[in-house]
């Protein structure tokens, strides 16, 4: 559904897009994980025309992707970073402008301007100003602007950025409700908890590259880390840190403010074993965590920093 | 339609401003008509001079002279009482005085001395009256001299009438503002204030955060976006041009439609309309960001408050200096004043008074044109 080869984007010295290569397919929520500055509203920008670049093709459904192809942009809704709705008007003639933008049927858009503002629970703000809403409800609003016309394709970009738990789980469970109703998603985030939760594939972008791809599992299977046992023990000697970073399995340990952080390859009895060792040392320690690996993992094992640095 | 139809709803929630600027307006445009007055404009006469006459003569010829001037004038007959009479002129209970003397006709007429008056020096009375004098003894000097005498020169000049002024007032102005012509000076600030705000916002609002990208990604082309707006730009000006019109229309109803300038206050207001439009749109493309309110508010309280202080608006231009009258040729505004000022003074506009007026709206189509070839470069260069 969308082919981007090659795309290279520059701001002077600084190269936004490197080279990237993305593939998304129809039906998928496909996700953009990457931290600030990875170039993933870039990105985005490109794929919607609305920033030109310096090499590579875009392709969307099957045709070249420009600023003047109405065919292909009448199939496309986008959430945007920041809340793009005009505060002179209420929800209601928020949602119906943006929809009129699209749809030019009064009819057709008055059902599917009703089905948008129940769709993200405004119904009893309808007659309401933006700037009479929370930060939850206005996201909402922003991603009701963009989804109105029923579009074959959605760009979110960063839709949860600042926006209470409440709210964030609600727009999450809206996004995947859209991709049940038929609409491929495109979501772009640098919360991997989110990525995690809704997309069913994942790229991962660092400096204007795609540094991997695939499905959450696929992307952990590429890395070492199968565990991260986390203890809190106290006094630890360098000699017992060597000791643990020699057992079976083990192959990072990290000691910081009495926390022991312990990361294992995929086998079973890890946290046994540890444990054990410890009581036979007769080391006190405290709450113990046993977590899978995440894609905060993968980041850092593939660039070798956080995906938060 | 629905960019148009936007630029409309986001202009309707201006709606409270507007009606704000229309009250300020009609509130000043009262004001100074209950100020100006409307005496100068139906009571126009001759002016009507207080001149004491000192008859020593008492001849037949120095009351026909007495009568000749009471025609117009407030003839008094008085006393030699130099002292009185001098105090009188200083309070300006009288204006001129005049002396008959003894043997009047032989002195002033056969000999041609003059006769010996007081005026007010430099006043344009005294020059009135002196003119009224030297043509009565002009005329008496003729029959004199064709051989007529004393009571035969009284007799000619028996129906000799004063000089009547015919004034030829096509417009019915008697050459003054009428209350139309004040109303029309003051719309530049209410087209100046009103679009410029109003615009400015409605441009603001379609410029806020990420709007601009969400507008780019949709499925109406950038052309037809800018026409739509253009076109929403339009319809507000002329909207805004109707209730100003009805507005004088409803202040002055069978005045200005029989005052033989309508056609062209309404020409020139058009004109400053869509000046007003054109500058409105510039503003509105200079201003942005989360101060454009403050911005917005700074630079229409300038372009108007100084614009309309410069041209003419608040300040007739006859009382402005040349050196601020000669750069306020280069201002939309000064044209519009100097047409509505000619269209008001002379009511039917016809010869030289039509290129001059005719002149002063082709000059604000210039100043139309140039603006919206400096937006448009403006557009182009923020773009790029």
């Amino acid at each position: 559904m969308v082919e981007i080869k090659n795309l290279v984007k520059r701001y002077g010295n600084l190269v936004a897009l490197d080279h990237l290569n993305l593939q998304v397919q129809e039906g998928e929520i496909f996700g953009l994980l990457g931290p600030n500055g990875s170039g993933k509203t870039t990105a985005i920008n490109c794929m919607l025309a609305l920033l030109a670049f310096d090499r590579g093709d875009i392709h969307i459904f099957g045709e070249e992707m420009s600023p003047d192809n109405y065919h292909v942009k009448k199939q496309i809704g986008i959430v945007l970073q920041n809340v793009a709705v005009f505060d002179e008007l209420t929800v209601y003639e928020n949602i119906d402008y943006f929809c009129g933008l699209y749809v030019k049927d009064k009819e057709q858009r008055k059902r599917l301007v009703e089905e948008a503002v129940a769709f993200v629970g405004l119904e009893d703000f309808q007659k309401k100003r933006p700037g009479k809403l929370s930060g939850g409800l206005l996201r909402r609003l922003n991603i009701a602007c963009g989804i109105a016309h029923k579009p074959r394709l959605i760009i979110m970009d960063e839709p949860t950025v600042a926006v209470d738990p409440q709210s964030r789980n609600k727009i999450l469970e809206g996004i995947q409700e859209l991709n049940r109703q038929g609409s491929t998603i495109i979501y772009t985030s640098h919360y991997m908890e989110e990525v995690e939760q809704i997309c069913t594939r994942i790229a991962i972008l660092d400096h204007g590259r795609s540094i991997a791809v695939g499905t959450k599992e696929e992307l952990k299977m590429m890395i070492k880390t199968g565990e991260t046992i986390t203890i809190e023990a106290v006094a630890l000697t360098e000699e017992q840190i060597q000791m643990i970073q020699g057992l079976p399995h083990v192959f990072a340990v990290e000691y910081e403010e009495q926390i022991l952080t312990v990361r294992c390859t995929k086998a079973k009895h890890n946290l046994i074993r540890i444990l054990n060792y410890l009581q036979e040392q007769e080391i006190l320690f405290g709450r113990v965590f046993s977590e899978l690996p995440t894609l905060n993992d993968v980041f850092l094992e593939i660039t070798g920093k956080q995906l938060r640095d | 339609m629905t960019v148009y139809k936007g630029y409309l709803k986001v202009m309707k929630k201006n709606i409270g401003l507007i009606l704000m600027y229309l009250a300020i307006f009609t509130g000043v445009t009262v004001m100074f008509q209950v100020l100006s007055g409307n005496d100068s404009i139906t009571n126009y006469r001759a002016e009507s001079v207080k001149i004491a006459v000192i008859d020593d003569d008492g001849g037949s010829l120095a009351v026909e002279l007495k009568n000749y001037l009471g025609q117009c004038h407030q003839v008094t007959v008085t006393e030699n009482d130099r002292a009185r009479l001098q105090e009188d002129l200083f309070y300006r209970n009288i204006e001129y005085i005049i002396r008959i003397p003894e043997h009047f006709f032989e002195t002033c007429i056969a000999e041609g001395q003059k006769l010996e008056v007081t005026k007010v020096t430099g006043s344009y009375t005294a020059f009135y009256v002196d003119q009224q004098l030297n043509s009565f003894l002009n005329d008496a000097r003729v029959y004199y001299t064709a051989g007529f005498t004393q009571e035969e020169t009284a007799a000619a000049l028996h129906g000799l009438k004063s000089i009547q002024v015919e004034l030829l007032d096509t417009g019915g102005t008697v050459g003054e503002m009428p209350a139309y012509g004040f109303y029309f000076r003051y719309l530049p600030y209410l087209f100046l204030s009103v679009l410029c705000y109003v615009m400015g916002n409605v441009l603001a609002a379609f410029r806020r955060g990420d709007l601009p990208k969400r507008m780019s990604a949709s499925a109406i082309s950038a052309r037809r976006q800018s026409l739509e707006g253009l076109l929403a730009a339009a319809t507000m000006a002329v909207i805004l041009w109707a209730v100003s019109i009805l507005g004088a229309f409803a202040f002055y109803g069978k005045r200005l439609v029989e005052c033989g300038g309508l056609p062209y206050y309404l020409l020139n207001s058009f004109m400053m309309v869509l000046t007003a439009l054109a500058i409105s749109y510039l503003v509105g493309m200079l201003v942005r960001g989360k101060s454009a309110a403050n911005t917005l508010s700074g630079i229409v309280n300038v372009l108007s408050l100084g614009m309309c202080s410069l041209c003419g608006v608040f300040v007739p231009l006859e009382m402005m200096s040349k050196g601020v009258k000669t750069a306020a040729h280069f201002l939309p505004v000064y044209w519009y004043e100097v047409v509505n000022n000619l269209v008001a003074e002379f009511g039917n506009v016809t010869g030289e008074i039509r290129q001059t007026v005719l002149q002063g709206l082709g000059l604000q189509l210039a100043f139309v044109v140039a603006l919206v070839c400096i937006t448009l470069t403006i557009s182009k260069w923020k773009k790029v």
